[in-house]
C-alpha cells in the first residue's frame, strides 16, 4: 500500500460516486413517470478500490403481468359500459322517457280516453297521435341502434389501425432490447420503452408474453394467437359502410384468426377489441330484436279480425300488409318497418273512425255493423290485446309469453340488467387495475425521498473522497518539501 | 437499500384515484337528496326496473281511467235526471187521464195533456251532453226520436193510415161517430201496438240503437254505460201520450171511444211510470258501479305511488347524511394531500 495507491482509490470512489448521483438524478427526475422503472446501482469492490459495476433495473414479473390482465380487462369492460350508457340514451332517453314502454302507455291512456267517447273525433286524433309516437319511439331506436352499430364499427377499424401501429413500435423497442443486450450495453432505456408499449397493447387485446434469449419478446394473445414474434403479425378488419337489423359485422383477425367477441354483461371480453364487437353484434343485436318483437306485438294486437277472413294489419301496418307478421317468429328490421295504417291517419287523408268501426281493409272487417258513433267495443278490444298474453320469439332473449306491453317494459328491465352488470363490473375492474398499477409501481418505481437520502450519503462519500485526495496531497507536498 | 416500499407515483395517484370517486359519488348523493329517488334508476334496480316502469304506468292508466270514468259518471247522472223528468211527465199524464177517462175532460184539455206529454217526452230524450245524444244507445251522433207533433211526422202518418185502414174512414170523418169502445179497444191491440213494441217503433219513433255504450271503467271491467230510448217505459209513454194527442184532436170520434183510448192511456202511463222507475233504478246500479271502481282505483293509486317510492325512492336524511359524509371525506382528503406534499425529504435539505 502506498499514497498513490490512496490516491486512485479515492479517484476510483469519486467516479463511482459521480455514477451513482446521475443514476439518482435520473431517478428522480422520472418520479412521476408511471412506464420508468428504478435503477440500481451495483457497487462491486475491487482489489485496487471500489467501482461501480452496472445499473440494474427494477422489475417484477408477476406484477406487470397481472397488471397487463387487468388492464385488458378494465379496457374491455369500459368499453361496453361506455357503450351500453350511450345506447340507453339514444333509444330509451333520459329516465326511459323517450322509449316505446312509455309511448305504448300513452297509447293506452288515449285509447280509453276514445273509447269512452268514440263519437269524439279529436280524441280519435289523439289516438292517431299517440300511435305516431310508438312509431316514431320504434324507428328511431332502430335508427340509433344501427347508426351507433356503424360507429362502433368505425371504432374497432381505428384500434385496430392503432394496435398495428402499437405493433410496428414494439418492433423497434424489442430491435433496440435484443441488439443492446447482445452487445451488453445499457438497454434500462429500451426495456421502459418496450413495457410502456406492452401496456399500450394490453389494452387492445389481452396479452401474454415470453421472454427469449438475448431479451427476446414474443406476444400471443390470451387465447394463444401469435401478436409479435420478431415482426408484428398483422390484424385486419374491414369496417362495413351501413347496418341493418340483422346484419352480423366483420371479424377481427389477428394472423387470420378470428377475435372472439366477449359475451355478458360482467364482460369476459379482455381488451378494447373484444368488448368493441360485442357491442356491435351482441348487445345491440337483442336490443334491436326486442324492438322488432315489440313491432311485431303491436301489429298483431291491432290487426283487424272478421269471421272467414284472414287477420289484417290494422293501425300499425307494415311493408308485408295487408298480411300480419307470423306468430311467435322474429321478423328482423321490424320496428324499423312499422308505420300508421294511412286509411286512419287523418293527416295522411285517413278517416280515423276506421279505427272504432274497423273495416280499414273493406267492408268484410267492419266490426260496427248498425253504425253507431259511440260504438266502443273494438276499442276496448284493442285496449284488452295490448295486455293479453302472446307468444315471443326466444330469440329476442326474454321470457316468451307475456302482453306486448309488459314485454316493452321486460325489454328496459334486460337492457338495465345488462347495463347494472357492467357497470359493478367496470367499477370492480377499474379498481383491480389502479390497484395493480399501484402495486407495480409500489414494486419498481422511483419514491424521491428514499433516492434524496441516498443522495445525501453519496455526498458524503464525495465529501470524505475529495477529503482524502487533499490529505494525500498534504502528505506528499510535505514529503516533496523534506526532500528539497 | 433495495426496494421501496411505496412509490411517489403511487402516493399521488391513490390519492387521485380516490377523490375522483369520491366526487362522483358526491354528485350522485347530491342528485339523490334533490329528488328522493336514486340517482339512476337502471344502474340501481337493474332488471327489477322492469318493475318500477310497470307500475308507474299502470299508475298512469289507473289515472287516465279515473279521468274517464268522470265522463261516464256525469253521463250516468244526467240520464238520471232525465229519467226522472220522464217519469215526471208520464205522472202528469197519469193524472190528466185518471179524469178524462171518467168522461170529466173536455176533449181540448185531453189533447193538450197528451201533447204536452209529447213534447216533453221528445225534448227529454233527445238531451245532449258534451255533444252526444243521451239516450242514442251507440248512434249518439242521431237524435233518437221524431218528434210526433211535427209536421209530416212519419208517426203520425202510420198512425193515421192503420185508423183509415181498420175502420175505412179516418177519425176526422163523421163515420167516426160509430166506433164502439169495443171496436177501440180492438184496433189499439191490435194495430197500434205493433207500432210501438213491434217493428213500427224503429221505423217511426226512434233512431237509437238497442246496442248501448260500453265503457272501462276499470283496468279489467267493462260495462254498459248508458240507457237507450228503446225501452218499453219510453215506448209505453209514447203510445199513451200518442193516442190521447191523436184521437182527442178529433171532434167527431164517439166518446165512448175517446173514454177507451183514455182508460188504455191510463194503465199504459202507470205502467210506463214503474217500466221507467226501474230503469232509473238500473241507472243507479251502473252509477254505483263506476263510483265504486273509481274508489277502488283511487285505493290501487295509492298503493301503486307507495310501491313505486319503496322501489326507487331514497331516504333523505340518509342522503343527506352521505353527502356530509362525502364533504368532510373530500376536505380531509385535501388536507391530507397538502400535508404529505410538505412532507418532503426536501423541505430539511439545506
Amino acid at each position: 500500500m502506498s499514497l498513490s495507491s490512496a490516491l486512485s482509490i479515492a479517484q476510483s470512489s469519486l467516479q463511482t460516486t459521480s455514477r451513482q448521483t446521475a443514476v439518482v438524478s435520473r431517478n428522480v427526475a422520472d418520479a412521476s413517470n408511471p412506464d420508468y422503472a428504478r435503477r440500481i446501482v451495483h457497487v462491486v469492490s475491487t482489489d485496487p478500490g471500489a467501482r461501480a459495476a452496472q445499473i440494474q433495473r427494477a422489475t417484477n414479473d408477476q406484477l406487470f403481468r397481472q397488471n397487463l390482465g387487468a388492464l385488458s380487462a378494465w379496457a374491455g369492460q369500459s368499453a361496453l359500459y361506455d357503450g351500453l350508457d350511450q345506447l340507453d340514451l339514444a333509444v330509451n332517453g333520459v329516465d326511459n322517457a323517450s322509449s316505446a314502454s312509455a309511448a305504448i302507455g300513452d297509447l293506452q291512456q288515449a285509447l280509453q280516453l276514445y273509447a269512452t267517447s268514440p263519437s269524439n273525433q279529436n280524441l280519435g286524433t289523439a289516438v292517431i297521435d299517440a300511435a305516431r309516437q310508438v312509431v316514431r319511439s320504434l324507428n328511431d331506436g332502430t335508427d340509433a341502434i344501427q347508426k351507433f352499430r356503424t360507429d362502433t364499427d368505425g371504432q374497432i377499424a381505428t384500434a385496430v389501425g392503432e394496435l398495428n401501429g402499437l405493433l410496428a413500435q414494439f418492433k423497434d423497442a424489442n430491435t433496440a432490447v435484443v441488439s443492446g443486450s447482445r452487445s451488453g450495453t445499457d438497454v434500462s432505456d429500451a426495456l421502459d420503452q418496450r413495457d410502456a408499449l406492452l401496456k399500450k397493447i394490453a389494452e387492445y387485446v389481452p396479452v401474454s408474453t415470453v421472454t427469449r434469449a438475448d431479451n427476446d419478446m414474443v406476444i400471443t394473445t390470451a387465447d394463444g394467437t401469435t401478436l409479435f414474434e420478431t415482426i408484428p403479425r398483422s390484424v385486419s378488419f374491414q369496417p362495413q359502410a351501413g347496418y341493418t337489423a340483422g346484419v352480423q359485422g366483420n371479424a377481427v383477425y389477428i394472423d387470420n384468426v378470428p377475435l372472439a367477441a366477449g359475451t355478458g354483461g360482467n364482460t369476459d371480453a379482455g381488451g378494447k377489441l373484444a368488448g368493441l364487437v360485442q357491442l356491435r353484434d351482441g348487445v345491440t343485436g337483442t336490443m334491436q330484436a326486442q324492438l322488432d318483437e315489440i313491432a311485431r306485438g303491436l301489429i298483431t294486437a291491432f290487426a283487424e279480425t272478421a269471421p272467414a277472413q284472414p287477420n289484417a294489419a290494422g293501425l300499425f301496418t307494415w311493408s308485408g300488409a295487408p298480411a300480419i307478421p307470423a306468430a311467435g317468429t322474429l321478423v328482423n328490421g321490424l320496428a324499423g318497418q312499422i308505420r300508421i295504417n294511412s286509411a286512419m291517419d287523418p293527416s295522411a287523408g285517413g278517416d280515423v273512425t276506421l279505427l272504432r268501426d274497423g273495416g280499414a281493409n273493406g267492408a268484410a272487417y267492419m266490426a260496427n255493423t248498425t253504425g253507431g258513433a259511440s260504438y266502443a267495443d273494438l276499442l276496448i278490444a284493442y285496449g284488452n290485446k295490448l295486455n293479453e298474453p302472446m307468444a315471443f320469439s326466444p330469440a329476442a332473449g326474454i321470457n316468451a309469453s307475456v302482453s306486448v306491453s309488459a314485454y316493452s317494459a321486460s325489454a328496459i328491465g334486460w337492457f338495465e340488467g345488462v347495463r347494472k352488470q357492467a357497470s359493478t363490473a367496470a367499477d370492480a375492474k377499474e379498481a383491480l387495475s389502479t390497484r395493480t398499477a399501484e402495486a407495480l409501481s409500489n414494486k419498481t418505481g422511483v419514491n424521491v425521498d428514499t433516492e434524496l437520502s441516498l443522495l445525501l450519503d453519496l455526498e458524503h462519500t464525495y465529501q470524505a473522497s475529495a477529503r482524502i485526495l487533499t490529505s494525500v496531497n498534504q502528505m506528499l507536498d510535505s514529503l516533496m518539501e523534506a526532500v528539497r | 437499500m433495495k426496494t421501496t416500499a411505496v412509490s411517489s407515483a403511487a402516493i399521488s395517484n391513490a390519492m387521485r384515484y380516490s377523490q375522483s370517486r369520491m366526487q362522483v359519488d358526491l354528485v350522485k348523493a347530491q342528485k339523490e337528496m334533490d329528488t328522493g329517488r336514486v340517482a339512476d334508476v337502471g344502474l340501481a334496480l337493474g332488471s327489477r326496473t322492469t318493475q318500477s316502469i310497470t307500475f308507474a304506468r299502470d299508475l298512469d292508466r289507473l289515472n287516465g281511467i279515473v279521468d274517464s270514468n268522470a265522463l261516464v259518471t256525469s253521463r250516468l247522472s244526467s240520464t238520471q235526471d232525465a229519467l226522472g223528468q220522464l217519469t215526471d211527465a208520464a205522472q202528469a199524464l197519469l193524472g190528466a187521464m185518471a179524469t178524462a177517462s171518467s168522461g170529466d175532460m173536455t176533449d181540448a184539455v185531453a189533447r193538450d195533456s197528451g201533447k204536452a206529454a209529447l213534447q216533453s217526452l221528445t225534448a227529454i230524450l233527445n238531451t245532449s251532453v258534451n255533444g252526444e245524444y243521451l239516450f242514442a244507445g251507440t248512434n249518439t251522433d242521431v237524435k233518437p226520436i221524431n218528434d210526433f207533433t211535427a209536421a209530416g211526422s212519419p208517426a203520425k202518418a202510420a198512425l193515421d193510415a192503420a185508423f183509415l185502414a181498420r175502420f175505412g174512414f179516418t177519425q176526422t170523418d163523421p163515420a167516426a161517430a160509430n166506433v164502439t169502445a169495443a171496436d177501440m179497444d180492438n184496433f189499439i191491440t191490435n194495430d197500434v201496438m205493433p207500432q210501438f213494441f213491434g217493428s213500427g217503433w224503429q221505423a217511426n219513433w226512434s233512431n237509437a240503437t238497442g246496442q248501448q255504450i260500453v265503457s272501462r271503467i276499470a283496468l279489467n271491467e267493462t260495462t254498459e254505460t248508458s240507457i237507450t230510448a228503446n225501452n218499453d217505459g219510453v215506448k209505453k209513454l209514447a203510445m199513451a201520450a200518442a193516442m190521447v194527442n191523436d184521437f182527442f184532436s178529433s171532434s167527431t170520434l164517439s166518446s165512448e171511444a175517446k173514454r177507451t183510448a183514455a182508460s188504455r192511456a191510463l194503465s199504459l202511463a202507470g205502467e210506463a211510470v214503474s217500466d221507467l222507475g226501474q230503469t232509473q233504478s238500473q241507472a243507479g246500479l251502473i252509477q254505483k258501479r263506476v263510483s265504486d271502481a273509481t274508489d277502488r282505483m283511487n285505493t290501487q293509486v295509492d298503493l301503486f305511488k307507495k310501491h313505486i317510492l319503496d322501489i326507487e325512492g331514497v331516504d333523505p336524511y340518509e342522503a343527506a347524511n352521505r353527502v356530509n359524509d362525502l364533504m368532510s371525506h373530500i376536505q380531509t382528503s385535501f388536507a391530507l394531500t397538502a400535508r404529505i406534499q410538505q412532507l418532503s425529504l426536501l423541505n430539511f435539505l439545506t
